[in-house]
């Protein structure tokens, strides 16, 4: 991945760190890698056709590729990747901007495997109006 | 032999009757949510003593089809579990690109608090065409791929996934060896 792309996924994730009220973009997994589909479906089986999914392969083809694939395609691809490490952003992010929330409403729930959130989104009418947007940023409602 | 659609159509169908794109992500998820949470605890099941067990149901009860179901198969029917269909390139573990967001709506599933924490098995599941051993290593070669695309292109945490491949021993519809019914993706949560 580009040191751009990398600048871009800290500038998103140091946003909702230092401005949690902000609202943040996010889209989750499958409606981020459906657009790789949709724009370079066509691509990737005429020029990755020996690439799976997974390390970053599809990935690295289509930048190998980058002079032969659609435009649209290269309009698009790096996105989808940056809206996957966004996505990951906003949850790794969720359990700061929420720990006061978490002490106020959920100080008698057993923390660890996703109970202290659990308790956060049935006590969403309660939560601040920061914890509940990262709980939605992070694709966790 | 046809490969092409081995891990093909089972339960979940996506829902096309919604009009929103966003809708039908949502329900997806949801519905492996809620197929798969509420393990209680971890069951005492190992993924090698799986991928053992069809290997041995292979060498003990040889010929074109599988006759007997695995021992542990009535304690991994007890599981919570779903089923779902990935497309795969002929003979290979290269999943199709229309399959992308299927793996995307697992991981989105698979990262929401009602399943942190708990180990899931992936396991590939092929029909009766074609020979047990070669099934068998090419169901897990996919599950392989599936885990490897949900650990490192969605970040599900590696030691929540295993991957098992069952080949055609563990039939959905034993009475339709070669139906595509037989072909899916199972994901079962084996707890905490």
């Amino acid at each position: 991945m580009s040191k751009s792309l990398w600048a871009a996924i800290f500038l998103l994730a140091g946003t909702m760190i230092h401005m949690p009220g902000a609202y943040a973009q996010t889209i989750g997994f499958a409606d981020a890698i459906k657009i790789l589909n949709s724009s370079c479906g066509e691509d990737i089986e005429k020029y990755c056709k020996s690439a799976n999914i997974g390390n970053g392969r599809i990935q690295k083809c289509l930048a190998e590729n980058e002079a032969r694939i659609s435009p649209r395609c290269k309009a698009d691809y790096a996105g989808v990747y940056i809206s996957l490490q966004t996505r990951l952003a906003a949850q790794s992010v969720v359990s700061r901007i929420c720990d006061r929330d978490a002490r106020r409403l959920c100080s008698g729930t057993e923390p660890g495997k996703g109970h202290v959130l659990r308790c956060l989104l049935k006590a969403q009418p309660s939560v601040s109006a920061d914890c509940n947007q990262a709980i939605d940023d992070a694709g966790y409602r | 032999m046809n490969f092409t659609h081995l891990f093909a159509a089972s339960i979940i169908a996506l829902p096309l009757t919604l009009s929103g794109a966003q809708a039908q992500t949502q329900l997806s998820r949801n519905e492996i949510v809620n197929s798969l949470q509420g393990a209680q605890t971890k069951a005492e099941i190992n993924a090698a003593d799986v991928r053992a067990q069809a290997l041995q149901n292979i060498r003990q009860y040889p010929g074109d089809n599988a006759t007997t179901s695995l021992p542990i198969s009535a304690q991994l029917a007890k599981l919570r579990q779903f089923n779902v269909e990935i497309t795969f390139d002929f003979d290979s573990d290269r999943i199709r690109p229309e399959s992308y967001e299927t793996i995307g709506v697992i991981a989105d599933a698979l990262h929401t608090p009602y399943l942190w924490g708990q180990t899931f098995f992936v396991v590939g599941h092929t029909d009766a065409k074609g020979k047990r051993e070669y099934n068998l290593e090419l169901s897990q070669r996919r599950a392989n791929a599936v885990r490897e695309a949900l650990v490192t292109t969605f970040f599900v945490p590696s030691e929540q996934l295993e991957a098992i491949g069952l080949g055609e021993e563990q039939l959905r519809d034993p009475s339709n060896p070669d139906g595509a019914i037989n072909r899916r993706v199972q994901l079962i949560n084996v707890g905490f």
